[in-house]
């Protein structure tokens, strides 16, 4: 039994093996990059929306207000970011339904590779956002003695991201297979279930979670924000 | 449980490209779309707004009209009526002096007409009455009227010498002025009178239709007459009162 579709090769381009996880990651990108030409491509403002119109704008202004919530930044950026990781995520494990899909987050090298890209867009944003002196001085608050403690923060953070989403949907999806050759007619259909629900609320929290750890990097310290308010 | 980093690799690259692919497709032109049509809504609200407002201000501007017109209706009604009896006095007015001013005229051509009718009897009493004069005397006594009035200037003629003389200043020629031509004896006769009286004097003999009948002396600012004026005047006045009492 594999536990991740990294072992499955599905083609070979000059001698590079190309996995299921990448073929199914591109499967994904299709989907929502077709799904989004096709409801996006007459878009007038003089026209009523019509429903995949609204379920879109829905989806992105749910988005949107999520982040307006948590960032006291908000900015058009993460919504990119976190917005596309969290509908990444989301297909990927609602897809989980059709037969014979293998969820590209069930791999630790995508939760992984994820994780990698929060880890580098936290000081990104940070950094673009406060400027990299006043960024990198917030690992030395609220001293100095706190620099490693505070790097190994930034770092089991995205460790943790990684773990927690390859963990829940790889667990969810071996429980199905487990089942499914235990008891083969009831179990599966409420495991798959509670995989879709699980794969929703990993995904919400993945897409949280990042957007909280960006919108922590890109507010101002209390350093800066003290004199601000002694001012105001 | 392991970890491919190829795998990591492509999917971090199949990461960016799909955050660029959904940029560029799903954020926006949602947000796009909807920032347009957020505009659009602002400004149809805006020019509703608008709209609101002008006909809002256009109702205000009815009801006070209306008010206006309740409020003013019986002054108006007063007003035309007060304008019509306005109308109606200046137009008695207008007509009444048109009335009067075609009575006085019609007054005038009745007064002118009157005259000349009083006019033209008197003259006809006074034709009538030379002619009836000049019939009775050739009838009776044979004599013409310019005779009768030539031999009674020349009969007063002696009598009045001196005043002549007086009033002729430096004159040295009398004027005989006549209605028609006077026959050559009564011109030799009056001629002969005026030279025994007044030797130094010539005499000249003129015509004036417009003259009454008779003769009139004129000499420098001296002027004596012999005419049937005063008679024509005394019919004048018997025609009159018989006229008023006639009326009476």
């Amino acid at each position: 039994m594999e536990l991740t579709p990294d072992d499955t090769i599905i083609f070979s381009v000059y001698g590079i093996a190309i996995n299921a996880t990448i073929v199914f990651t591109w499967v994904v990108m299709a989907f929502l990059t077709v799904t989004s030409v096709l409801i996006t491509r007459n878009l007038r403002a003089d026209v009523a929306p019509d429903r995949w119109r609204t379920m879109l704008e829905t989806i992105v202004l749910t988005i949107q207000s999520q982040i307006d919530e948590i960032s006291a930044r908000p900015d058009r950026r993460l919504l990119y970011f976190a917005g596309t990781l969290f509908l990444f995520i989301i297909t990927s494990n609602l897809l989980a339904v059709v037969p014979g899909w293998h969820a590209p987050t069930a791999s630790l090298s995508t939760t992984a590779a994820l994780a990698l890209a929060v880890l580098v867009a936290v000081p990104l944003f940070g950094i673009g956002s406060r400027g990299i002196g006043a960024y990198l001085h917030s690992y030395l608050e609220p001293n100095i003695i706190m620099l490693p403690f505070n790097i190994i923060g930034e770092v089991s953070r995205g460790i943790s991201l990684a773990i927690r989403l390859y963990g829940n949907v790889m667990s969810g999806a071996v429980i199905a297979a487990i089942l499914l050759s235990v008891a083969p007619f009831f179990f599966p259909v409420v495991m798959d279930m509670l995989g879709l629900l699980t794969g929703v609320i990993q995904a919400y929290i993945f897409a949280i979670l990042a957007t909280v750890y960006i919108s922590s990097a890109t507010a101002p310290s209390e350093t800066q924000t003290k004199p601000a308010k002694e001012h105001s | 449980m392991s970890i491919d980093w190829i795998t990591v690799g492509a999917q971090i690259v199949n990461f960016l490209v799909l955050v660029w692919l959904l940029k560029r497709f799903l954020y926006r032109p949602i947000l796009d779309g909807i920032d347009a049509r957020e505009c659009e809504i602002k400004e149809r609200m805006s020019e509703a707004a608008t709209i609101r407002e002008q006909a809002e201000a256009t109702q205000a501007d009815c009801r006070a009209q209306i008010a206006t017109l309740k409020a003013g209706r019986e002054g108006v009604i007063e007003e035309a009526r007060e304008a019509a009896e306005r109308e109606r006095a200046q137009l008695l007015a207008q007509a009444n002096t048109r009335l009067q001013r075609e009575q006085a005229a019609r007054e005038e051509e009745r007064a002118q007409e009157a005259r000349k009718y009083t006019a033209s009897l008197h003259t006809k009493g006074a034709s009538a009455l030379l002619a009836l004069t000049r019939k009775a005397l050739r009838d009776l006594s044979d004599e013409t009227l310019e005779q009768r009035i030539v031999a009674r200037a020349a009969s007063r003629l002696g009598d009045m010498t001196g005043d002549l003389a007086a009033a002729a200043g430096g004159s040295d020629t009398a004027v005989i002025m006549t209605r028609e031509d006077l026959p050559e004896a009564l011109r030799a006769q009056i001629e002969a009178e005026l030279s025994a009286v007044m030797p130094d004097i010539g005499v000249q003999f003129r015509t004036d239709p417009d003259q009454s009948p008779g003769l009139s002396l004129r000499l420098g600012g001296a002027q004596l007459g012999w005419t049937v004026d005063s008679y024509m005047d005394g019919l004048e006045q018997v025609l009159n009162a018989q006229e008023q009492s006639d009326a009476a």
